[in-house]
């Protein structure tokens, strides 16, 4: 069985678990059923931190691309546009977010998943490759974060 | 006494969202128990036409207003304001839980810098914004609170319009000064929920920022701008607009211009000073393309050109130099806001 790993974004800790693969765009993606699970990682949450608003621009049972846009969240330190992991139908979304997104920050890795896609994780990472495109990419995302503001 | 009643008038959600009316329809009940409150309620307020009966109560109500909605205090102020219903800010003391805690120290008032709203009457028009809390009694506490500060300011205006002992009668001319009429309520709730208005898209200019650059007017080939006789913008042709497209608010420099339903806050008419400003776009780093606003701007421009048939732009009209070259950004937000990050144990 694989040791999880964790992601230092500096001295900060970004926890990994071992049981489930993860998404160039920050996400983790494990079976559920039929379908695809996904939810936020601890480093992208670690970025933006309280989740206020959470909204999906497309609805259960449609067809996404992948990269699609698909929905936007809004932090206490960030917002972002949402973008679909990978291609397939949407299932659901996790409801109990719909109302009270703070899961997200509370329990990331279980009660905090976001949606459910019916799809091929054959384009996702392992938890070791994702370990390594965080490692590869921290430099470039330190420079972004500053240089944006 | 007309004088010391206070008209509330609570703007409905677009759609049927069941907690939206429930909240709304407890704020409701609520309030017609009050003394001292009349209530009415009309459909969303951003999209009201002209033409539509709750605007036209609307420009009806003379006395102070609070007005109740699902959009940020700004957004609705501004709105009301271009549709001819002005008055003076009246500040809520609720604050948004959304908004952060140092928000406060971050709220001293910069004298205003905008060029101000024209011909403001002597009212003053308050702004709740509905999706701050989902109890309905903080809401009528509030308005309990602005209605005892506005007898409290109307009383004071009165002492000070009536002088002690009689004196001139021009002073007394200012003292009869016309009572204004008691606002009817036209409408039961139960009416006004049977008409909904058709959704609108439109620029709403919070001239408490605006400086009158005339980059919108500029920046926009949609013929939505325009300015009055004394050379005053103005939005003109509001439903010139095209739907979803906010690219001439990403090209104010003041960040005046708000698209009440745009998704980011920041464009949406979040308060001043509030940490929308700040915030990272993390887009790029969660699978999107990054772009800077101007780019942006152009791109959604470019694509309503190309949807109603005309030729594609780009950067080519409309832009100032000023903002294609200049990134810089005061250094000092950046440095906090990644302090900020790096503070936070998860």
């Amino acid at each position: 069985m694989t040791e999880p790993l964790t992601f230092m974004m500096g001295k900060f800790p970004a926890p990994l678990q071992a049981d489930r693969r993860y998404c160039k765009n920050h996400m983790w993606c494990q079976a559920a059923g039929e379908a695809l699970r996904f939810g936020f990682t601890t480093y992208a949450v670690r970025l933006m931190q309280d989740v206020y608003f959470l909204d999906w621009e497309i609805s259960e049972g449609d067809t996404i691309a992948l990269k699609q846009k698909i929905g936007h969240i809004e932090t206490s330190k960030a917002m972002s546009d949402l973008f679909a992991p990978v291609a397939g139908t949407l299932v659901r979304f996790n409801p109990e977010l719909l109302n009270d997104p703070s899961a997200i920050n509370v329990d990331m890795y279980g009660n905090g998943w976001l949606f459910e896609i019916a799809g091929s994780d054959a384009e996702t990472l392992s938890m070791n490759d994702y370990h390594a495109f965080l490692e590869a990419g921290w430099e470039k995302t330190q420079n972004m974060l500053k240089g944006h503001m | 006494m007309a004088r010391n009643r206070i008209t509330v008038v609570l703007s409905q959600a677009q759609g049927k969202h069941p907690a939206k009316r429930a909240l709304e329809e407890s704020v409701v009940a609520a309030l017609l128990m009050e003394p001292g409150v009349e209530v009415s309620v009309v459909p969303y307020l951003y999209d009201l036409g002209p033409d539509h009966t709750g605007r036209m109560f609307l420009e009806s109500v003379r006395g102070d207003m609070v007005l109740l909605s699902w959009l940020f205090p700004r957004a609705a102020f501004w709105i009301l304001d271009r549709d001819g219903i002005k008055g003076h800010w009246g500040e809520s003391q609720l604050k948004s839980p959304h908004a952060d805690a140092d928000d406060d120290e971050a709220k001293v008032p910069e004298p205003p810098k905008g060029i101000g709203a024209l011909d403001v009457p002597n009212r003053h028009i308050y702004a709740l914004d509905m999706r701050d809390f989902n109890n309905h009694e903080v809401y009528v506490e509030e308005v309990r609170r602005i209605a005892a500060e506005c007898r409290e300011r109307n009383e004071k205006k009165q002492k000070a319009t009536t002088p002690a002992a009689p004196a001139s009668l021009v002073q007394l001319g200012l003292v009869t000064h016309d009572e204004p009429p008691a606002p009817t309520r036209l409408f039961e709730p139960e009416q006004m929920l049977q008409a909904p208005a058709g959704r609108r898209w439109y620029p709403v200019i919070d001239y408490s920022r605006c400086t009158n650059c005339m980059e919108c007017i500029d920046f926009c080939l949609f013929g939505v701008y325009g300015v009055n006789g004394e050379e005053r913008i103005l939005v003109e042709n509001q439903d010139n607009c095209k739907k979803g497209c906010p690219a001439c608010s990403r090209v104010c420099p003041e960040q005046a211009i708000i698209f009440p339903d745009y998704k980011t806050a920041a464009i949406a008419g979040a308060p001043i000073g509030a940490i929308a400003n700040l915030k990272i776009d993390l887009s790029k780093l969660f699978g999107g393309s990054e772009k800077d606003a101007v780019s942006q701007a152009v791109l959604e421009r470019d694509r309503e050109l190309v949807a109603v048939g005309r030729d594609a732009v780009g950067t080519a009209v409309g832009l100032p130099k000023r903002q294609m070259q200049s990134s810089a950004k005061p250094k000092d937000d950046l440095d906090s806001l990644i302090d900020a990050l790096d503070s936070l144990d998860i």
